[in-house]
């Protein structure tokens, strides 16, 4: 692990000490967090494929419906029939905090009742394609937010899982190592200073015992 | 409260109007590539889109993945066979696991 380039003194090994110390709180925390999306994601993705191959059947049921109404009243008949209709505002889209990742949650508000058609012209197994569908709408918007709420959290997930790393085998390690780095040159310097202490006092009694004789 | 767009082939997406979505038949899916901007500026809460739409503007939405709306979502056309909104789903997973083994662990 490549070391930091700072003076080896006393100063800087307080400050890097105190760093190794919030690198170390911050590395926990960020493991929970991490644990706990984790848990949040693996929750959601259970429950939402089953959500997901019922709406696919059921669509895919509805088309099925859809396509013989049309073969019954022919294309343009049934294009006209559909243009009824205005878009509203359907959707309530609230946010929800999940571990501090925004998520929206959408609630249905009232779909309207289908018709405006003719009765008389149209078929009535679109009255059942229309019915299949206004069913599965409610599954659908469910379905939109909860995948949504998967994607955010996958994507959470990936950028915590980044930061927890990126503490773990970066910068505690190179702390870590700085930190040792330092203290081997403060110790080297103090046996230096000790040294040479010892020398001049042995200087200093040669010389002593010089002057004595 | 905020609306719902659904783009796709005219059959598979013209039975939602009456329901009061906001339906935007394409005939071919690189059309919706013109519509995307104003599917995705804000008035839409969630926009729908069939399996052959998402396939042309996946670079286009793969943009407002981190936003939280709207919600893209994919839904099979008529006559697509479903499958590829499982799989935008597993390649989240993928991308939150590192791995997808976890979920073949759970269908089995």
């Amino acid at each position: 692990m490549t070391k930091m380039r700072v003076n080896p003194n006393r100063m800087e090994l307080l400050k890097l000490k105190r760093r190794g110390e919030v690198a170390k709180r911050g590395h926990k925390l960020l493991k929970d967090k991490f644990d706990e999306l984790l848990k949040e994601f693996i929750k959601r993705i259970s429950e939402n494929r089953k959500l997901r191959v019922e709406v696919e059947r059921r669509l895919l049921g509805a088309y099925g419906l859809l396509a013989v109404a049309r073969a019954e009243a022919g294309k343009a008949n049934l294009t006209q029939a559909l243009l009824a209709g205005e878009p509203g505002d359907l959707v309530d889209a609230a946010e929800l905090r999940v571990m501090s990742v925004r998520v929206p949650e959408f609630t249905l508000g009232e779909i309207p009742e289908p018709g405006g058609y003719s009765l008389a012209t149209m078929p009535a197994v679109l009255d059942d394609a229309l019915e299949e569908l206004a069913a599965v709408a409610p599954m659908m918007v469910e379905l939109a937010g909860r995948e949504k709420a998967i994607e955010l959290l996958a994507a959470e997930i990936e950028r915590t899982r980044r930061r927890v790393n990126a503490l773990e085998y970066v910068l505690m390690p190179s702390i870590a190592e700085t930190v040792k780095d330092i203290q081997m040159k403060l110790d080297e310097a103090e046996r230096g200073n000790l040294t040479r202490l010892m020398k001049v006092k042995d200087i200093i009694a040669a010389q002593e015992a010089a002057g004595e004789r | 409260m905020a609306r719902i767009a659904i783009v796709g082939d005219s059959t598979s997406v013209a039975g939602f109007r009456p329901l009061g979505f906001a339906v935007y038949p394409v005939e071919r899916p690189e059309d919706a590539r013109d519509l995307w901007a104003g599917l995705v500026g804000g008035e839409y809460g969630v926009v729908f889109v069939t399996e052959p739409v998402y396939a042309a503007v996946e670079d286009l939405a793969a943009e407002a993945i981190d936003r939280p709306i709207p919600a893209v979502t994919i839904i099979p056309g008529a006559g697509s066979s479903g499958g590829v909104g499982g799989a935008k789903i597993s390649r989240a997973i993928e991308r939150a696991l590192g791995t997808s083994m976890l979920i073949r662990e759970e269908e089995e």
